[in-house]
């Protein structure tokens, strides 16, 4: 095949990496920024004809695990997740850092500096040092794809456990990539026998720690060298006033700015290979400069590694902020007081003055128009008024909007924080109705153990399972609970949400039409009086396809009916749809045609009936 | 070429960096932008980043974008400060009296900002039976009756036609002349 050139976003780049470098098995979780990678490295493994497996696990810890037997086995294989995700697969991942791998295996670990989307803005660079284990960081796309290539021969020759971690304006970046054909690589299936080599047991890690740390060791000399094409200067033409060491997506936005600026009295040192830190580069360089800047996302992993930081403007001594993205805007003025130089002055005092003149502010996000979550959490709040709601990771967060939503840990952590609720006033002899909420992939990450806990321990509360079908949040992902599998021609198996709630002890299940907002509150009454009796928990499956599927249903038109509307903003508070607006001048509700999509839920929200379908009720 | 798209999560202004990108490909220029995924684009404002030539960051840094594509009035507002001075903004507006502000207009005046602006949703509503999913071409063909887009109409329907979903490409069509007459003259 010839070369092309193809425009790609980042994540395609890194799936495009992947499957060039003869890699037999690939599993994920989704998780915003990576959750595009997986299902392109099925669509490329199509189109190149590969045989490389390809497969959703149920969740990152199980994800990685399946990949890195793969690789036991001799096979080149990788699991891709997001930063949260290493911390569910973390205990898989620290045992495994100490074996001596016999195929490839590549980590993709995708960061969320600011966060966009979300719980942490933890550093995989940081949990690779860690873990110790060489991490890869690129600046660019089509830089990432070539990093997927070297850490499989590195991941090879050192036998260990190579780490890509593209933080997010990497993954959703879009450049021109080039493209290339599949390496013919000799591995096959072919497990050799070792418990020395694959059992980690206290007597094996004696052996392996100090064989992991050799490792590390002469992964650094080789990044001191070897790796120019990653670690590189960028020497200021005239003489520097400033020297800014700089990694990821930082380096690249300081080239730009520095061009924009024109700029020649700046060196730059790019650093790809954060972990180990080709400490004596980096020396080298701050050596011969007096003025140092360090720019890295999010945490000070390259400066922590420095023996001596005297000499360092950086995140360790606060000259960069601890914590956030380095957007362009942030770094512009970083460099010039870095330079001791005033930044250009760009005020823009008039134009927030307008804004607010014009009551124009940012919008949060929200449910999309006709969510079944919305209809789901209506329901639970018409039933059990007074009740805590612990809600979990997932689209149906945004619940918050509705008030419906309490607390929140991390996946699958709603269950079990229906448990701790309930213990805490059943030790003060209170009955207080709980309603933890969960959306089906959430709940098959990690919301059974939880269920079964809190069956096996007798704790009393409802579980609203929200299953809409699918992973929204990370765009629409399959899961057990629906079968589908990426590769073409690649069938799964559907796993009963009901028969595996059953199956977990649970006594009392109902499944519901999320729409229907009379029946759901309903079984969250009854579900709850069956806990409360019986000291147990009982659970309520809300069922209706999410938006992105565009579920073919009745359209329903709306209208408010201005006569009966009273302005209370009942429909507002509690069911915010973004179809529905309040219109401060009428002093009454609205439908924002621009929005709505005729679901129909909001004509049984409005305590004064004034939400009607367009041409009376129907029958 | 340095452009700033912004939106509301679920308006498609993903589709409008695929055309661009598609026709600075056809040119054989680089490119380089930046995307939001995720909680944000539920609805909330998204912003797409875009560049054309020679560039290492996908990010566009405040003052220094040539045009602003907004897709809602309010989001185009909220980020003007991203155009430099001497910019386009193409803006899609609902509520079209807010361009008359005296203290926007003097911001706009004072930065030498030009302003085109199209009535998407009356259009399409009038057009296209109130089907707004179209909105993403409709501006698209807005951009491409501004001679600062720095596109061309026949270039933006090549695009759109190759990216086009076949179920949807005679429409879009349609829909993109629709927003390129709006604007022209
Ligand atoms: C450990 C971890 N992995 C992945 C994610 C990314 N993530 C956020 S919500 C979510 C799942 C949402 O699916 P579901 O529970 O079905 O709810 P929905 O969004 O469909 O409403 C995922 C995978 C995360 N936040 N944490
Ligand atoms: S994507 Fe689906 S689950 Fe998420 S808010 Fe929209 S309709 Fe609801
Ligand atoms: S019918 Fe009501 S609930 Fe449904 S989208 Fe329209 S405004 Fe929202």
């Amino acid at each position: 095949m010839l070369s092309k050139r193809q425009i790609l976003l980042g994540n395609e780049a890194i799936a495009r990496g992947i499957v060039e470098s003869g890699c037999a098995v690939a599993t994920a979780y989704p998780g915003t920024p990576s959750s595009e990678i997986l299902p392109a490295v099925a669509a490329y493994a199509d189109e190149l004809g590969t045989k490389t497996a390809v497969e959703w696990g149920i969740n990152e810890k199980v994800a990685f695990e399946v990949a890195v037997a793969a690789s036991f086995a001799g096979q080149r294989a990788c699991a891709v997740m997001k930063q949260v995700g290493m911390n569910v697969a973390a205990d898989g991942i620290m045992s495994v850092a100490q074996f001596d791998m016999a195929g490839g295996f590549l980590l993709v670990v995708a960061d969320d500096p600011g966060p966009h989307s979300s719980q942490t803005e933890q550093d995989t660079r940081f949990f690779s040092m860690f873990a110790k284990l060489p991490c890869f960081d690129p600046s660019s796309a089509e830089e990432a794809k070539r990093m997927v290539f070297d850490a499989f021969d590195l991941s090879e020759r050192h036998r260990i456990i190579a780490v890509l971690r593209p933080s997010v304006r990497v993954d959703h970046c879009r450049q021109d990539v080039e493209l290339g054909d599949v390496l013919d690589v000799p591995n096959r299936a072919e497990f050799k026998k070792d418990p020395k080599r694959w059992v980690c047991l206290p007597a094996h890690v004696r052996l392996s720690h100090p064989r992991l740390n050799a490792k590390i060791d002469a992964i650094a000399e080789e990044f001191e060298s070897a790796f120019d094409s990653y670690n590189y200067e960028v020497p200021a033409s005239s003489k520097p006033k400033l020297a800014v060491i700089a990694g990821g997506v930082s380096f690249s936005i300081v080239m730009d700015i520095l061009k924009a600026m024109g700029r020649t009295d700046v060196a730059v040192l790019k650093i790809g290979t954060p972990f180990p830190l080709p400490v004596r580069k980096v020396e080298d360089f701050i050596a011969r400069h007096d003025n140092v800047l360090m720019l890295e996302e999010t945490y000070p992993v390259m400066e922590m590694q420095l023996p001596d930081r005297t000499k360092i403007k950086g995140r360790w001594n606060g000259f960069v902020p601890r914590a956030g993205e380095l957007l362009p805007e942030i770094i512009e003025g970083l460099l010039c007081r870095a330079l001791g130089e005033e930044r250009p002055s760009r005020s823009d005092e008039a134009l927030k003055a307008a804004l607010q003149e014009l009551k124009v502010t940012p919008k949060p996000p929200a449910l999309c128009p006709g969510c079944p979550h919305r209809a789901s959490y209506f329901a639970i709040h018409k039933a059990l008024p007074a009740a805590i709601h612990p809600s979990d990771i997932g689209c149906y967060t945004l619940g918050i909007n509705q008030k419906m939503v309490d607390s929140v840990i991390c996946m699958g952590a709603s269950v079990s924080q229906g448990s701790g609720f309930f213990l805490a006033h059943h030790v003060d002899g209170k009955e207080q109705p709980v309603v933890s909420a969960i959306g089906d992939s959430t709940f098959f990450h990690m919301g059974v153990p939880g269920l079964i806990n809190a069956v096996y321990n007798r704790h009393a509360f409802v579980l609203a399972i929200l299953d809409n079908r699918l992973t929204a949040m990370t765009g629409g992902q399959s899961h057990p609970g629906i079968g589908e599998k990426l590769r073409k021609g690649d069938e799964g198996v559907a796993v009963d949400i009901v028969s595996l709630i059953k199956g977990c002890g649970v006594r009392h299940v109902e499944v519901i039409p999320a729409y229907d907002v009379t029946a759901g509150a309903q079984a969250v009454r009854k579900a709850w009086q069956f806990a409360r009796e019986n000291r147990t928990p009982s659970v309520v499956v809300f069922r209706h396809p999410c938006m992105l599927l565009r579920p073919r249903q009745d359209r329903i038109s709306v209208t408010v009916d201005r006569e009966k509307c009273v302005g209370c903003r009942y429909c507002i508070t509690n069911f915010n749809c973004p179809g529905l607006v309040f219109d401060d001048e009428a002093g009454k509700a609205r439908i924002d045609e621009r929005f709505c999509v005729s679901c129909g839920v909001c004509r049984f929200v409005c305590p004064h009936g004034a939400i009607v379908a367009v041409g009376g009720e129907e029958a | 070429m340095q452009y700033v798209i912004v939106g509301l999560g679920g308006q498609g202004i993903l589709f409008s960096s695929k055309v661009l990108g598609q026709i600075a490909l056809s040119r054989g220029e680089r490119v380089l932008g930046s995307e939001v995924h995720g909680m944000a684009q539920r609805g909330g404002s998204v912003i797409s980043h875009f560049k054309i030539g020679s560039y290492h960051s996908p990010l566009v840094r405040a003052g220094e974008a040539d045009l602003l594509l907004a897709f809602e009035q309010g989001e185009g507002f909220r980020n003007l400060h991203f155009l430099r001075d001497g910019g386009m903004l193409v803006v899609n507006v609902h509520q079209k009296e807010a361009l008359e502000n005296e203290r926007l207009r003097s911001y706009l005046d004072s930065r030498r900002i030009g302003v085109r602006a199209i009535e998407g949703y009356e259009i399409l509503k009038k057009e296209m039976g109130g089907r707004f999913l179209f909105l993403n071409v409709l501006i698209l063909g807005a951009l491409s009756a501004t001679v600062e887009g720095g596109v061309s109409y026949d270039e933006v329907k090549q695009a759109v036609a190759e990216l086009s979903p076949e179920r949807f490409r005679t429409e879009n069509l349609k829909v993109l002349a629709l927003g390129h007459e709006a604007l022209q003259g």
